[in-house]
This record gives C-alpha cells, sequence and structure tokens, in this order.
C-alpha cells in the first residue's frame, strides 16, 4: 500500500493555487518522489485532492521541501467548496530541508482534501508525494 | 513556462518620489504626478513582467507604503512577508539616503529569515544640480546590502523600466535557483 501511486487510484488533483508547466500538480499524486510541484511565489500557498468516492482514511503523509507550515481541510462534497479544518503542523527547523508531515484523520470520511502552505522556509516550496493511508 | 507572483515593497523615506514610480509603472511611461500628493496608507499596484528571451512572466504586487515617519507603522502593519525590496531614496537629499539603513531594518523584521532580493534606487537624476548622493557611495551600500543599484528619473520616466525588469529578474533567478536544488535533491 505504501508505495502505491494514488493518481492510479482514480485520485486527481482539482485545483493548485501554482504552476510551473514543467512541475505540475499531477506530480503530487505519480507516487514518484523526484518529481514535485512547486510554488511560484507568495503565501498561501494551496492544492485540493479529490477522491473517486468518499473514501475513509486514517493518515496522510505529505513529502515537502523547504515547507514550515501547512494544514489540512476536508470536505464530503461533490464540490471542491465549504471546507471544515481538520488539522495543522509547523515544522520548527531551517531552510533547505526534507521534511515529512504525517497527520493522523483517525478514520474520518472525505471527497476532497485541501492542504494550505501557509508559511514556507524559502519563497519558493515544492510537494513531491502525498500519500494515504486507508 | 511560468508565472511568479512576488510581493514587491516599495519604502523609502517621505517625497523621495515612490508614488511617482509607481504611477510610472502602472502607465507604462506615459504618466508622471507632477503635484505631490503624500500617500496616507499603503497602496498596491499589480504589474506584470515579462521575462525576455523566456515564455516566464512575474507579477509583481508592488506596495507603495506611506513615508511620512508618523505614518510608517500603521502601514507596516499591511506589508505581509515580501517577495522583493524597492528602498527608495532621493539623489538631491543626503538625509533620504542616510534613512535608508533604518529602512532596510525596518524591512527585515518583516522577511521572517526568507532573503529578499531586491534594488536601492537613487531618484531625481534629473535634478543634477541639486544632487548630493555621489552614485559611487550609493553603489557601494547597496552591495553591501545585497541590493542592485539603480538611477532613476520617474519625472523623465527614465530608467523606470529598467529597473521594473531588474526586480523581475531577481525574483525569476531566484526561482531557477530553487527549482535547480529542488531537482538536484535526493529522492525521499
Ligand atoms: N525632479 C523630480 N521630481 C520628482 C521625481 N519623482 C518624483 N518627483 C516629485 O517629488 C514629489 C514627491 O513624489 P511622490 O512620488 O509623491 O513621493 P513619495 O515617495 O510617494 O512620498 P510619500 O507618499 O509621502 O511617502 C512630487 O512632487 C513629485 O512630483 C523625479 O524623478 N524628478
Ligand atoms: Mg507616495
Amino acid at each position: 500500500m505504501a508505495d502505491s501511486s494514488l493518481g492510479s487510484s482514480g485520485v486527481k488533483v482539482v485545483v493548485a493555487s501554482s504552476g510551473d508547466e514543467n512541475h505540475p500538480p499531477e506530480n503530487i499524486l505519480d507516487g514518484n518522489t523526484k518529481t514535485f510541484w512547486m510554488s511560484t511565489g507568495m503565501f498561501p500557498q494551496e492544492f485540493i485532492i479529490r477522491f473517486a468516492e468518499l473514501t475513509k482514511i486514517s493518515a496522510v503523509t505529505v513529502d515537502t521541501y523547504n515547507v514550515k507550515h501547512l494544514k489540512i481541510e476536508k470536505n464530503t462534497s461533490q464540490k471542491a467548496s465549504q471546507f471544515e479544518s481538520v488539522t495543522e503542523k509547523g515544522k520548527g527547523t531551517s531552510a533547505g530541508v526534507r521534511l515529512y508531515f504525517i497527520f493522523q484523520l483517525n478514520g474520518s470520511s472525505a471527497t476532497h482534501l485541501r492542504f494550505i502552505i501557509t508559511a514556507g522556509y524559502d519563497h519558493f516550496v515544492s510537494v513531491h508525494k502525498v500519500n494515504v493511508k486507508y | 513556462m511560468v508565472k511568479l507572483r512576488a510581493r514587491c515593497l516599495l519604502v523609502g523615506d517621505t517625497a523621495v518620489g515612490k508614488s511617482a514610480l509607481s504611477h510610472v509603472f502602472h502607465s507604462d511611461g506615459t504618466l508622471f504626478q507632477k503635484n505631490y500628493s503624500m500617500t496616507t496608507g499603503v497602496e498596491l499596484l499589480m504589474k506584470c513582467v515579462n521575462i525576455p528571451e523566456t515564455d516566464d512572466s512575474v507579477e509583481l504586487y508592488i506596495i507603495d507604503s506611506a513615508g511620512k515617519e508618523t505614518l510608517v507603522e500603521a502601514c507596516e502593519k499591511m506589508w505581509g512577508v515580501p517577495s522583493l525590496l524597492c528602498l527608495v531614496f532621493d539623489l538631491t537629499s543626503e538625509q533620504s539616503f542616510a534613512n535608508c539603513s533604518q529602512w532596510m531594518e525596518r524591512v527585515r523584521a518583516h522577511c521572517q529569515g526568507l532573503h529578499v532580493p531586491g534594488a536601492l534606487v537613487g531618484n531625481k537624476s534629473d535634478s543634477s544640480a541639486r544632487r548630493e548622493v555621489q552614485a559611487s557611495i550609493a553603489q557601494e551600500w547597496a552591495e553591501s546590502q545585497g541590493l542592485e543599484y539603480h538611477e532613476t528619473a520617474a519625472k523623465e520616466m527614465e530608467n523606470c523600466d529598467a529597473l521594473l525588469l531588474s526586480l523581475a529578474r531577481a525574483f525569476h533567478s531566484l526561482y531557477q535557483e530553487r527549482r535547480e536544488t529542488i531537482q538536484n535533491l535526493s529522492p525521499g
């Protein structure tokens, strides 16, 4: 389970606040940690992923570079709107570090997850992989 | 192709010509405001700059902030975290140049430890007879602060394009550098 790619299981990125054509948000879900989505300036930055159906989630891991503070919201609707806050985490280190955020969702259900990066250790941050434990 | 976004702080003493520069940027060099009207808060201007020889562009969110001492504190609350700095002084006022280090300190307090590239700008280069600040001295100080030095005359719309492009380029090269670093990370 740990290394399967979310993209191949019908999960999609439906919104991303930044975009470099060469580093599209789909890279977050391709299971490959070498490929990434990169923000292109200013905070906050966000992306939203959609599950094929209402899904029970036990935990979410996010593989990032230079992300300082990350917030997760979710909803159970068909639309990517009206989110409720789930959890947030800040990591206290310095710039230039690969950071893994692990969020326990304790089996709560969602159709969308929204990831909001409120601060970074640099002007630009990257997200390499999101993984979900069911 | 990528579109970058940068929050560019435009600061410096009162009456050095920040708003005049901002108007020239906004009007693509067709408009100079002759009558002084003091900025009392912050004014936001969005300007998109294409990086030559690429498909890339930088959207600059320029924050023109009041220079008058008594207004600065209130304005600072609206600065946010800057991506770029444009620090302006008046070439005909030694005092406005001397105050630049204080402006630098103020800005640093908002940078959350990030390196913020940008420019030091000596404005009013048209008034050469009343010049009080030598280019070499300003240049040297700019270098010590990691800023590029430019001289402009908002009144004559001189060098304003070059300044704008240099700000955009500074952010664009930072992006390219960081992208390269990320590309070369060992897989996690
Ligand atoms: N000769 C000359 N005068 C200029 C130039 N740029 C601006 N001025 C004049 O300087 C005065 C002040 O310009 P502003 O742009 O309002 O100054 P500011 O830095 O925005 O001042 P605050 O809003 O008080 O912080 C105005 O009378 C302008 O016409 C220039 O390049 N040459
Ligand atoms: Mg002004």
